[in-house]
């Protein structure tokens, strides 16, 4: 089971190469209402495919549909939050659930958590597999979503970063998760759509940006990742028929062009792996939130650190005889990696792996090899079920390694 | 003889003569012409010279001039052995032998016992095919080890696992694993947690 930020990814092996996918989130239903009373539900929660069908007004979406995971982290004392997760794997068991008295006697689940979740959250969720077994499960294990990745694509060592729409991290991994290495980023997608929105209000689109989704798909348009930011805005200018921004907004008459000012478009790549160039000053002044060092959990989430230096910065702190062999498998992973790059603008244009490339070579770290995972959407469920087929049985749940199976027994078969 | 050549030691297993020419051991059948009405002879005669092979360096079929035209030299030829046809006036070499055995110390030849050589050579022959079959199936097994990770340990620790499923099988599913089990280094890695005594990183 992956429990992603935006959703939920889970089903046994027998799911071949793609799991099932849910959002990660859940609704409280009013129980007054009539849609409850009409669809006769008598779960407090629903989630899964359902959940549209019992949406009312807009006003109740912020109380009632909770997103457990947005930032990779649920509070200690979020009861709706860890509500919604339970809700949400029990949906998950129950989507596979085997015909009665043949011999089932429970699941061997892995679940997947950001590696970023202290402590406490492999408590609560370990507590809630236990506390709801109905003989569903045999035991169940939790790793880390960079660490499934790193299973997932086949590599020992390397360093896996995650990014999505909360948050970034970087991690090492060689054989084992080095969680004494990682690193993690106060920026992800979510900045790449603040800056979006600044650069439409700037070109005077500015009762666009209440619309999040609509930014969202302004920034996956139009966004561009440059090789050298400075040379390529002043491409840009040179040029402007040839990088312009439009977007047309499907289904309606709202056409988005930034013209001569298409330039900016590079902004909203650059933003994502290096925030500290001078030109984003601007938009600090005006308003527009710089990303702040803040503590989640047991973690601090470093907001202006570039990606090179985050991954030097891990890596440093892993043996030295380790520091090449990690430099050597570098893979990027979420939806905050997927830039395109136009046939024609390639040379000024970089896709990701590149971008980090120079970011480390601009560092002085040169032998490096950058990749996107072979699965950017499944990698972590994948590893989850290499994990959960490999390792074994008598590999106990340990506390101070964070690995291992907690068993529960299961049902006697008959 | 004409050529030079001199009798050999007696065989009783080699029909024929037997002759020695420098180190070549030549075997000499020799068909009559009452073959000539038993055309079965001719060919139980070419099956013998062919096991003759094995036993020495050049073997002819002496044949009458008369059964000439019932013989197929053809046939001779690709078989590589010759023939002499031969009649009241001369003996002539209408097919050339191919020489199929190493020089051999004239020595050694006369005492080994051919028979013995012919089933030596034969059983070289099937070890070297045993040979090459026992390392296919090793490397087939090692390809089969390394696509399913197992190990020892592995294999004993699934046997013990108790049925993870049965789970619905889905339509469409087959049952292989998934592609992304081929050639992943993490099943042996993972299947060895654990049980190696290794530490593992903080």
């Amino acid at each position: 089971m992956d429990f992603g930020t935006s959703d939920f990814k889970f089903g046994p092996i027998s799911c071949g190469e793609n799991p099932r996918i849910v959002n990660n989130r859940g609704y409280f239903p009013d129980k007054k209402s009539v849609m409850y009373r009409a669809f006769e539900a008598t779960s407090d929660i629903i989630v899964g495919e359902d959940v549209p069908l019992y949406l009312q007004s807009t006003e109740d979406l912020s109380t009632r549909l909770i997103y457990p995971m947005r930032n990779g982290v649920i509070d200690r004392g979020d009861d709706n939050a860890w509500r919604v997760i339970s809700a949400l794997s029990q949906f998950g068991l129950n989507s596979f659930k085997p015909e009665q008295n043949n011999g089932f006697q429970g699941y061997y689940v892995v679940a997947s958590l950001s590696s970023v979740s202290p402590r406490y959250m492999y408590e609560r969720l370990l507590q809630t597999f236990k506390e709801n077994n109905d003989g569903s499960v045999r035991a169940i294990t939790v790793i880390p979503q960079p660490f499934a990745v790193a299973i997932g694509h086949g590599v020992t060592t390397c360093v896996v970063i995650e990014s999505g729409h909360g948050n970034s991290q970087v991690c090492p991994v060689s054989k084992y998760p080095i969680r004494t290495a990682q690193v993690a980023l106060n920026r992800g997608g979510g900045d790449a759509n603040a800056i979006t929105s600044e650069i439409l209000k700037d070109a005077g689109y500015g009762d666009l940006t209440g619309e999040e989704a609509l930014v969202r798909k302004v920034k996956e348009s139009i966004g561009l990742v440059p090789g050298d930011l400075e040379s390529a805005i002043q491409e840009a200018k040179k040029n402007p028929r040839r990088y312009r921004a439009k977007y047309k907004v499907p289904g309606t008459r709202v056409e988005i062009d930034l013209e001569k000012d298409s330039w900016s478009r590079f902004l909203i790549g650059e933003y994502v792996f290096n925030p500290n160039h001078e030109i984003f000053e601007s938009y600090f002044g005006r308003g527009m939130p710089r990303p702040k060092d803040v503590k989640m959990g047991d973690t601090v989430f470093r907001g202006m650190l570039d990606f090179g230096e985050a991954i030097i910065a891990a890596v440093e702190r892993c043996p030295v005889e380790l520091q090449p062999m990690l430099y050597r498998e570098i893979l990027l992973s979420g939806g905050n990696f997927s830039w395109a790059v136009p046939e024609r603008l390639e040379g000024v244009v970089v896709d990701a792996p590149t971008k980090i490339k120079l970011l480390l070579r601009d560092k002085g770290i040169k032998n490096v090899s950058v990749k996107m995972t072979k699965s950017p959407q499944f990698s972590v469920w994948h590893g989850c079920i290499i994990y959960g087929f490999a390792v074994p049985d008598e590999y106990e749940w340990d506390w101070q390694r964070l690995e291992g199976w907690m068993k529960f027994g299961g049902k006697p078969s008959n | 003889m004409a050529m030079g050549a001199e009798q050999g030691e007696p065989d009783q297993s080699i029909p024929g003569l037997s002759l020695l020419l420098g180190n070549d051991k030549i075997c000499v059948v020799i068909l009559n012409t009452d073959a000539y009405s038993q055309r079965s002879k001719i060919i139980d005669t070419l099956l013998e010279l062919t096991a003759l092979r094995r036993a020495s360096n050049l073997v002819y079929l002496a044949a009458p001039k008369i059964l000439g035209t019932a013989i197929d030299a053809a046939v001779f030829r690709s078989r590589g052995i010759g023939l002499l046809l031969f009649d009241e006036r001369r003996i002539e070499e209408a097919v050339v032998p191919e020489k199929i055995q190493e020089l051999q110390p004239v020595q050694a030849i006369q005492t080994q016992d051919t028979a013995l050589l012919a089933e030596v050579t034969n059983l070289r022959s099937m070890y070297v095919e045993m040979e090459r079959n026992i390392a296919k199936l090793r490397e087939d097994l090692e390809n089969y080890r390394v696509s399913v990770g197992t190990s020892a340990d592995a294999t004993r620790s699934m046997q013990q696992r108790p049925v993870l499923a049965p789970e619905p099988i889905l339509p469409g599913q087959g049952s292989q694993l998934p592609s992304f089990f081929t050639n992943n280094p993490w099943l042996d890695l993972l299947s060895r947690r654990g049980k190696d005594g290794e530490t593992f990183a903080a």
